[in-house]
């Protein structure tokens, strides 16, 4: 399957299904900052974007 | 998620929130794959502080506080989700709230912004990372150009779509 492929099935999906992939997400972003992975990163210039109103 | 949305529901129900939608990436996801996000975005009418011409998010933190939720800077922490309540800052995003469509996640009523908005309200933010959002929405085809047009056209945005494709190119002409 190609990337755009892909793409498309998953925007195909139900909401519901995505939200729980969204979930997903989530957990595993958590996950990967909890284990300190991020470190060297969240040490640096935070992005100006993280706090400004979602679009 | 489930659980978070029954909650606003209820707050909705028992008028602590008026109308509601959800924007954002959340929103987005709803027309196309899923991308991570840290939060929630609801767009919310919500009642005014008193006599006061000020809205006031008191009540949404105090209700929610009453139902065991927790507040974590600007964010209202339901079930596992953050979630950021925003007023409608202008007309745009009131239209946007009001002409929201009705969709379920798991079972579970609620509203999304429509497609045509939620690239309007990324036009006019403007951030790189709105641009990214506008370009998915573009190449995934989830837009009615048509309507769109007429949304930017309606809220004075025509300007800014226009550079918008002049630095993306080609493909995001309609």
């Amino acid at each position: 399957m190609t990337r755009q492929e892909r793409r498309k099935r998953l925007a195909g999906l139900s909401f519901s299904e995505k939200i729980k992939i969204l979930e997903k997400l989530r957990r595993r972003s958590l996950a990967i900052a909890a284990s300190g992975l991020r470190r060297r990163r969240a040490g640096g210039v935070r992005n100006a974007d993280e706090n400004s109103r979602p679009a | 998620m489930k659980t978070t949305l029954e909650m606003i529901n209820r707050m909705q129900g028992d008028g602590v929130i008026g109308e509601y939608a959800i924007g954002g990436a959340v929103g987005a996801t709803f027309y196309l794959e899923p991308s991570a996000t840290i939060d929630v975005a609801i767009f919310a009418m919500l009642p005014k502080a008193g006599s006061s011409s000020l809205l006031s998010l008191a009540p949404i933190y105090e209700y929610l506080k009453a139902h065991g939720c927790d507040a974590d800077g600007e964010h209202v922490v339901i079930g596992e989700w953050p979630f950021q309540f925003l007023p409608p800052s202008d007309a745009l995003e009131r239209e946007a709230l009001a002409e929201a469509t009705e969709t379920e996640i798991e079972g579970v009523k609620t509203r999304v912004m429509t497609a045509e908005h939620l690239v309007a309200i990324a036009v006019r933010t403007g951030r790189p990372k709105d641009h990214a959002r506008i370009l998915q929405f573009l190449e995934q085809d989830a837009v009615d150009t048509e309507k769109l047009n007429r949304v930017l056209a309606g809220h004075g945005l025509i300007a800014k779509w226009q550079q918008f494709k002049k630095k993306y190119g080609p493909d995001t002409n309609d």
